[in-house]
Parts: structure tokens; C-alpha cells; sequence
């Protein structure tokens, strides 16, 4: 606990000299408007009643991106994981596809889905599915093999040996694949919302930034940086429930 | 094959050097201005090729930029000393806060000249959408709010008295993206750069119901720079202003003018001039020749148009109350502004 | 049950690892299979079990499974490859969960096993939370729940340090008195074998042929006592003489890759 604290002191510490440094004018609040300036913005957002708007149009697509990329990667990766001939077509694939920055494909994205949120969600699921399929099989790659031996010297059916010995083996890994793919999903989040959005948490800092309202940019990367933790929380919490044996 | 005695190579490296050592005896100021490659800014690569500057005692840096938002924003962090480049809310967003003055023209929509377009889809088309006029209700594809595509819809929406709110805003970020959407039918209508609208109109994916410049003349670009500038530097900015309207009259002559019918004519120095522009667009001089704006020859603004800028955003909610046309324009240092409001 | 080996012959590859090997353990014996690392023991007890095929040669088993028995050739491994994410129970239930019992049943079994483990009270605890001998106890109650007809061992104890050997060692001979299921028990330790087997097969180094069979004739229960002591020191000797020249020679195979 008292590491914890230390991170809030600091924060709280580093918060405080920009705000006395921007006061005293040692740096230029069109550069970098102060702390209070971007609550400020954060608040007129409230009382403007856009905040929620933004916020939850985001998460449905973050929701919404990020379950279809999952489901998707999950698949692939259990076929890459568990049998030779999705391995044999699958790696490459992977391996081809994954480094596309997806931001490039938006054009191509909008004329198959158009620019409604069909399009939006699928650059955030195709940002999640190549980190997810990886981790995946790379999960189940690391499932010790004596395990599966022991599983199948009892005679274990073939799908008890999936459900009991290797999904939960790979699951640390998987879990740990969750926390990069949400980062990405946040991420992506702004590219998506480049797609026609007018309301979303992306579509709100993209504006701030082409307006260079700089307050207003940074009460949106605050939301996110917002966002970013509390699904981080939540998978920690996520991770003790099910990685209690660790 | 040639042979160079050595001491013939020597003599041609001191002839080579003579002219630039010689203006630097002269003791030129340096200073800088940033510019996006764009032939908007052809009167900085002019007064840069010709040495309209040099004559002046500058001894003047061209910083390029990808973004018209770099611009303002280099010039305000001391980047870059002036900045040629078009006006959107961000700039005036920047001006309002103190950054930023207004000193001279850049290019201007004008009647006659293609430079953006207004287009229509041909499914839009097909329902109806026949003229400007019938924008209400209809999605909009631009590049962001705050950009010059949305000053040119609240052009005439002013003009034909609608409402600029009636139209559906779909910001799509880039041109590539607004091309796409424009293609799959997403959007009824874009408003698109001349190269761009040319290549949908021949892809048959739209019509062009009509150019901004023939609609509503206004002040697209300009060149500005800081209020520290103008008032610890005064003389230096003055120079560079010389330079600069040389350059923009050149500009006038070569690309500007018009027969009595209103058709293009070339000017003086037409094929050098392109030549100049080309090389710093880094285009074929043809494909420079499709697109070229009006610049003033005097490099006078049109500060009602800029006054109305400000208006438009500010009644749109993208540039904050307090921002005063006043306070960003400078107006002395061209004479014959055009339009100027009288309080 | 009686397993028979006849003319077994195993290669990795290019690599010779088993030669002609004929034996058969005998239905309630405990048979150790002695020899240095790498002559292919546990190669020899993966073929025994069916988990790997031979190069040449055959298994078979005569005799009925006794009823109740839910796999009748059942494993314990030196590792003891338990699953960490589940608790000692759910551990020894793995065996049998997919067996289709009653509920009633599963439960009893478990228990059972537990209880003849001394894991009655750990039955919550995960693996994490155990010494590595406490882990090869579950690895023996896993065996136990599914009542073997044959127990095949490999190295059970070499993951342990001494002082958990001999205690495990002798808390297992107890279970195993008390059943005597036919048992074939991979060591490279000496002593486990003296102790534990009724006949002890010496294998060559690799690749791994028979070198002898040891019949130990006295019964395992007096084997403890004082009065043994002489006997058994002999017959150590005896096999640490058979031993010795090949598990050198090993050695110095191994270490040199
Ligand atoms: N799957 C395998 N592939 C190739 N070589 C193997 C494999 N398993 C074991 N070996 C080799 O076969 C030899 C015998 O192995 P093993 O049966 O494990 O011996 P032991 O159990 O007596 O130590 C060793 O040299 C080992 O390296
Ligand atoms: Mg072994």
C-alpha cells in the first residue's frame, strides 16, 4: 500500500507544479493550458450535456470492437494452438496481416461498411483480433505438455483435454493478451472515430486538435487515460478471480 | 572525356562562390517562413527563386510543413518567423489567444477561378439534389470542422438563407477517407479541392453543382505573424513584406489574368513562373496549372470576408466569444485593403 | 493383471534406444526397472503403457482388470503433473469426472483416495500451497481413485530430497501391501529398488538391453528390520557391482552430449 501511495503523491505533486507553472507563466498556456483549464473544459463538456454523448458512444464502440475482435482472435488462436493445419494457414496470416497499420485501411473500411458504426467497430476489432490470436496460441504453445500427457493417460476425451487442461493452462496468457488488446482497442479509438464521427471520445480530441483547442485535447486524453484505467482495474480484478491458484 | 586541369576547377570554384559569399558580405538578416508545398504559396517560392528577399537583406528560410494547422502553430512557438498558409478556426483559435496577426493576403477564392467544388453525389442527384440550394437536410462530407470546406458551406448558407446547421457535418479527416465515402454513397455531398473533384466527376461517382470562388469570393489564405515580431522587429517585417508582394504580383502577372470574356489567358513569365511553383509543389508544371489561385497582386485582404470568418465560427461554437477581428489583423502594412468594417 | 514385453526394440530417429527387450511383469508383483539415465527406461514404461508405439515388438496384457477398476493401467509421474488451477480434490476428480459415475460415487472416491493419501485435510489446498512430497501424495491418490489394475511409475521420487524420499517411500509401501496391484517402478536409485521390488531388471546402459533380473526374496514388510540388514547390504552390493561400470560410462555419455 504504501507504493500505491507514493503514486498518487507524485502524481498529485507533478499535477500541482504545472498547474504553479503555468500560473507564473513559466510556460505558455497555449502550449500547455493548465490543469484547471482542462477541468474546466472537462466541466463545460458536462454542462454542455456532450459529455455523456461522447462517452457513450465510445463505449459502445470499444464494447462493440473489442468483443468481435476478441471472439474472433480467441477462435483463430485456438485453432493456430491446437491443430496443425490452422497453424500451417493461420501463422503466416497472422504473421502477414498483423503489422498493417490500420489506419490505412480506413478508406477501404468505408467503402465495404460505409461510415456508420459498422466501420468504426471493425478498425477497433481488427486492431484487437491479430494481438488476441497471438497471445492465444502462443498460450497454449506454453501449456506444459506433461499436463496433457497426464490428461490423456487417464483417458481424458479430446474435449475435456481442450476444456480442462489447456483452456485453463493458457488462460494467464490470454488474460494477459486482454490488457494489450484493450490499450489498443483505447488506441484505436481515435482512428475509428476519423470514420465520420461526430460524437465519441476520439471524435472529441480529434476536433480539439484540428481547432487547436489544447484545453479541450487534453480533457479528452484525460477521458481516455480515465478509461484506460478503469478497464485496467477491472481486469486485475478480473485476473485474481480466475488466477486465484497463482 | 574532358580533362580539368586543377587549376582550372579552382577558378570555377571561386567563380561559383562569388555571388553567394559576395551577399553574405552583405550582411543579410535571417528569418524564416513557414509554408506547405502547396501553389497557394507560390509568391514565397517566387520572392525565394527571384532573391526578392536577398534585394530586401533577408536572408529568409522556407520551413515546410504537411498540415495547414503546423503553420500557425510553428509561427507561435518561434518555429518559424511569418506563415503563409489557409485560414481555419484553429488559426483563429490561435490569433485570439495573442499568437497570432494577420499582415497580408494570401490566395483568394475568386469568380473564374476552380479552385474547390461543390459535389454531389449521383444517387443525391437522383433524389433531387439539384443545386446548392438543396443542401438542408442532406450529410456533408468535409475533412473536420473548423476547415475551410466548412467556411465554404456557411458561405451559402449565408447566401441562399439556410440554416448552416440544417446540413449533417460528417467530419472524415482526410481526402482519401472523403473520396471513399463519397464513392460508396455514405455522404450526399463533399466540398473537395479541385484535382480531387476532377478525378470523382471522371470516376462518374458525382457532379460538380457548382465552385466555390464563382459562389462567394472570400479570403482563403493569408500571411501572418507574431505581435512580437511586428512590434520589437518592425523594420525586418516591412522587408519581408516587400519581398513577399513582389513575389504575389509576379504571382498576379503570370497566373491571374483573364481576357475580356473572363477566359484564362497566360501572363508574363508564364512558363518560368509555373517552373518556379512546380519545383517547390514538387508537381508536374501541368498538374500545377490545374488548381492555381488568385492572389492579389498587392496582397490585399478582404477583412469584411475575415471578419466574417470569425463570425461564423464563433456562431458555430468553434472559436471562442472573445476572439476580435480587431486584434488580429494588422492592416498596416499594405495599403488598399478591401472591405475593411468601419468601427 | 500380467503385462508381457516380448522382443522390444525402440530407435528415436537414428538413435537406438531399446534392444530385444523380453520381460513380463507378473500379476501383483512390483517390478523395478533399474539402470542409468538415458538407457531408456522411461521409454520402456511409455511403450509398456500403450502411450508409445514400439520400433519392434509387442505389449500385451493377459488377465481381467479388477471390476471397479476405472483405468486399468494408470500412471504416476515423476513431475507429478498436477493441474495447478485446481485443488488436491479437483485434482484426484480429474480422473474421474469423465467416467460417468454418480455423483455419490465420484465424491466417495475421492475421498477414499484422500484418505488413504493422509490429504483428507488439504482437499481445499492448491497445489502452490503444497511441499513437492504433499504433491506426489495427490499424484498417488489421483493413481488410486481409478483403482489400477497395473501402476506404472516413472522416477516417482526423484524430485524429492532424501529425507521426503523415505518417508514417502515407505507411507507408498503401505498402500501397496495393502493391494499389491502389479506395479512396474522406474528408478535410477538403488535403494528404492531393494526396498520396494520383488524382482529388480537391470538394464544396460543405452542402448538399453537386460542385463539381469534380481529376484528379492525377502518379503518387503521384514526388509526394515535389523536382522534383514546383512542380506540387503549384500544384495546391494551385488547390484551396485552390476551397475557401476555402466552408470559410469552413462555419466561421462551424458556430460559429454
Ligand atoms: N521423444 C524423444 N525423441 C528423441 N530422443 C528421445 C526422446 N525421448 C527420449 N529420447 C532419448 O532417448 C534416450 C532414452 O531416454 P529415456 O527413455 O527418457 O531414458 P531414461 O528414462 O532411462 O533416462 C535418451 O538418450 C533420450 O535423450
Ligand atoms: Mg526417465
Amino acid at each position: 500500500m504504501p507504493v500505491r501511495g507514493a503514486a498518487l503523491v507524485a502524481f498529485v505533486g507533478l499535477v500541482a507544479f504545472w498547474e504553479f507553472a503555468v500560473a507564473r507563466g513559466y510556460v505558455s498556456p497555449i502550449f500547455l493550458p493548465a490543469p484547471s483549464s482542462v477541468l474546466l473544459a472537462l466541466g463545460e463538456l458536462w454542462n454542455a450535456g456532450t459529455l455523456w454523448r461522447h462517452v457513450s458512444e465510445s463505449l459502445v464502440r470499444l464494447a462493440g470492437g473489442w468483443t468481435v475482435g476478441t471472439g474472433c482472435g480467441l477462435a483463430a488462436g485456438f485453432a493456430i494452438g491446437v491443430w496443425s493445419l490452422g497453424r500451417a494457414v493461420g501463422v503466416p496470416f497472422v504473421s502477414a496481416l498483423f503489422p498493417i497499420p490500420k489506419i490505412s485501411l480506413l478508406p477501404l473500411l468505408i467503402l465495404w461498411l460505409g461510415i456508420g458504426e459498422a466501420s468504426k467497430i471493425a478498425t477497433i476489432a481488427l486492431g484487437v483480433f491479430f494481438p488476441t490470436a497471438i497471445a492465444t496460441y502462443a498460450a497454449i504453445d506454453a501449456v506444459p505438455r506433461n499436463l496433457i500427457r497426464m490428461a490423456q493417460s487417464f483417458d481424458l476425451p479430446a474435449a475435456d483435454v481442450l476444456r480442462k487442461v489447456v483452456l485453463p493452462g493458457a488462460l494467464p496468457g490470454i488474460l494477459a493478451g486482454f490488457r494489450i488488446s484493450t490499450s489498443i482497442a483505447l488506441i484505436l479509438l481515435v482512428s475509428a472515430e476519423m470514420i465520420g464521427a461526430q460524437y465519441g471520445i476520439g471524435a472529441f480530441i480529434l476536433q480539439a486538435g484540428n481547432l487547436m483547442l489544447t484545453d479541450q485535447l487534453l480533457a479528452g486524453v484525460l477521458l481516455i487515460s480515465i478509461l484506460g484505467l478503469a478497464l485496467g482495474t477491472a481486469l486485475t480484478r478480473i485476473e485474481r478471480r480466475l488466477l486465484r491458484w497463482r | 572525356m574532358i580533362r580539368i586541369t586543377r587549376r582550372a576547377a579552382l577558378a570555377g570554384a571561386v567563380a561559383g562562390l562569388a555571388a553567394p559569399s559576395l551577399a553574405r558580405a552583405q550582411n543579410l538578416t535571417k528569418t524564416s517562413v513557414g509554408v506547405l508545398r502547396l501553389s497557394s504559396s507560390g509568391p514565397v517560392f517566387i520572392a525565394a527563386e527571384r532573391g526578392y528577399w536577398r534585394e530586401a537583406g533577408l536572408d529568409v528560410e522556407l520551413k515546410y510543413f504537411t498540415a495547414a494547422q503546423q503553420v500557425p502553430v510553428a509561427v507561435t512557438s518561434g518555429d518559424a518567423d511569418f506563415g503563409v498558409t489557409g485560414l481555419t478556426a484553429a488559426f483563429f483559435n490561435l490569433a485570439g489567444k495573442g499568437a497570432l496577426k494577420i499582415v497580408a493576403a494570401q490566395s483568394r477564392e475568386e469568380k473564374g477561378f476552380e479552385l474547390n467544388a461543390y459535389m454531389a453525389t449521383n444517387a443525391a442527384i437522383e433524389k433531387g439534389f439539384r443545386s446548392i440550394r438543396d443542401f438542408p437536410g442532406k450529410r456533408l462530407g468535409i475533412t473536420t470542422a473548423g476547415s475551410t470546406f466548412h467556411y465554404a458551406l456557411g458561405l451559402i448558407a449565408r447566401k441562399y438563407g439556410f440554416d448552416p446547421a440544417s446540413v449533417t457535418l460528417v467530419p472524415l479527416q482526410t481526402l482519401p477517407n472523403m473520396q471513399a465515402a463519397f464513392k460508396g454513397g455514405q455522404v450526399d455531398a463533399v466540398i473537395v479541392p479541385v484535382t480531387l473533384a476532377r478525378a470523382l466527376e471522371a470516376d462518374k461517382a458525382g457532379k460538380i453543382l457548382a465552385w466555390v470562388g464563382d459562389e462567394t469570393p472570400w479570403q482563403l489564405g493569408a500571411l501572418f505573424t507574431s505581435p512580437r515580431a511586428i512590434s520589437e522587429k518592425r523594420d525586418l517585417v516591412e522587408r519581408f513584406i516587400r519581398g513577399y508582394l513582389r513575389g504575389a504580383a509576379d504571382f498576379n502577372a503570370a497566373f491571374n489574368q483573364r481576357d475580356a470574356a473572363g477566359k484564362e489567358v497566360r501572363g508574363t513569365n508564364f512558363a518560368e513562373t509555373i517552373g518556379v511553383v512546380a519545383r517547390a509543389v514538387q508537381q508536374s508544371p501541368e498538374l500545377v496549372t490545374i488548381g492555381l489561385p488568385f492572389v492579389d497582386a498587392q496582397g490585399r485582404l478582404d477583412v469584411g470576408d475575415i471578419y466574417n470568418q470569425i463570425a461564423f465560427w464563433q456562431q458555430a461554437g468553434l472559436v471562442a466569444r472573445d476572439v476580435n477581428g480587431k486584434d488580429i489583423v494588422d492592416l498596416s502594412f499594405v495599403r488598399g485593403h478591401m472591405n475593411v468594417p468601419r468601427s | 493383471m500380467e503385462l508381457v514385453c516380448e522382443g522390444i526394440s525402440h530407435r528415436y530417429g537414428a538413435l537406438e534406444v531399446l534392444d530385444g527387450i523380453d520381460l513380463t511383469v507378473r500379476a501383483g508383483e512390483c517390478l523395478a526397472l533399474l539402470g542409468p539415465s538415458g538407457c531408456g527406461k522411461s521409454t520402456l514404461l511409455g511403450i509398456m503403457g500403450g502411450i508409445l508405439k514400439p520400433s519392434a515388438g509387442r505389449v500385451s496384457v493377459a488377465g481381467n482388470p479388477p471390476a471397479g477398476s476405472l483405468n486399468p493401467i494408470t500412471y504416476i509421474f515423476q513431475d507429478f503433473a498436477l493441474l495447478p488451477w485446481r485443488t488436491v480434490e479437483g485434482n484426484v476428480a480429474l480422473a474421474l469426472e469423465h467416467r460417468n459415475l454418480a455423483a455419490g460415487e465420484l465424491r466417495a472416491r475421492v475421498g477414499e483416495a484422500l484418505a488413504r493419501t493422509n490429504l483428507t485435510e488439504f482437499s481445499t489446498a492448491f497445489p502452490r500451497q503444497l511441499s513437492g512430497g504433499m504433491r506426489q501424495r495427490v499424484g498417488i491418490a489421483r493413481a488410486l481413485a481409478v483403482d489400477p489394475a497395473i501402476l506404472l511409475m516413472d522416477e516417482p521420487l526423484s524430485a524429492l530430497d532424501a529425507q521426503t524420499r523415505d518417508l514417502l517411500m515407505e507411507d507408498f509401501l503401505k498402500l501397496w501391501l495393502a493391494t499389491r496391484t502389479t506395479s512396474v517402478y522406474v528408478t535410477h536409485n538403488l535403494h528404492e529398488a531393494i526396498r520396494l521390488a520383488d524382482r529388480i531388471c537391470v538394464l544396460s546402459r543405452r542402448p538399453g538391453r537386460i542385463k539381469e533380473i534380481v529376484a528379492v526374496d525377502l518379503p518387503q514388510a521384514d526388509r526394515a528390520m535389523p536382522v534383514a540388514a546383512r542380506a540387503m547390504a549384500e544384495l546391494g552390493e551385488r547390484l551396485w557391482d552390476a551397475i557401476r561400470a555402466e552408470a559410469q560410462v552413462a555419466e561421462r555419455e551424458i556430460a559429454d552430449g
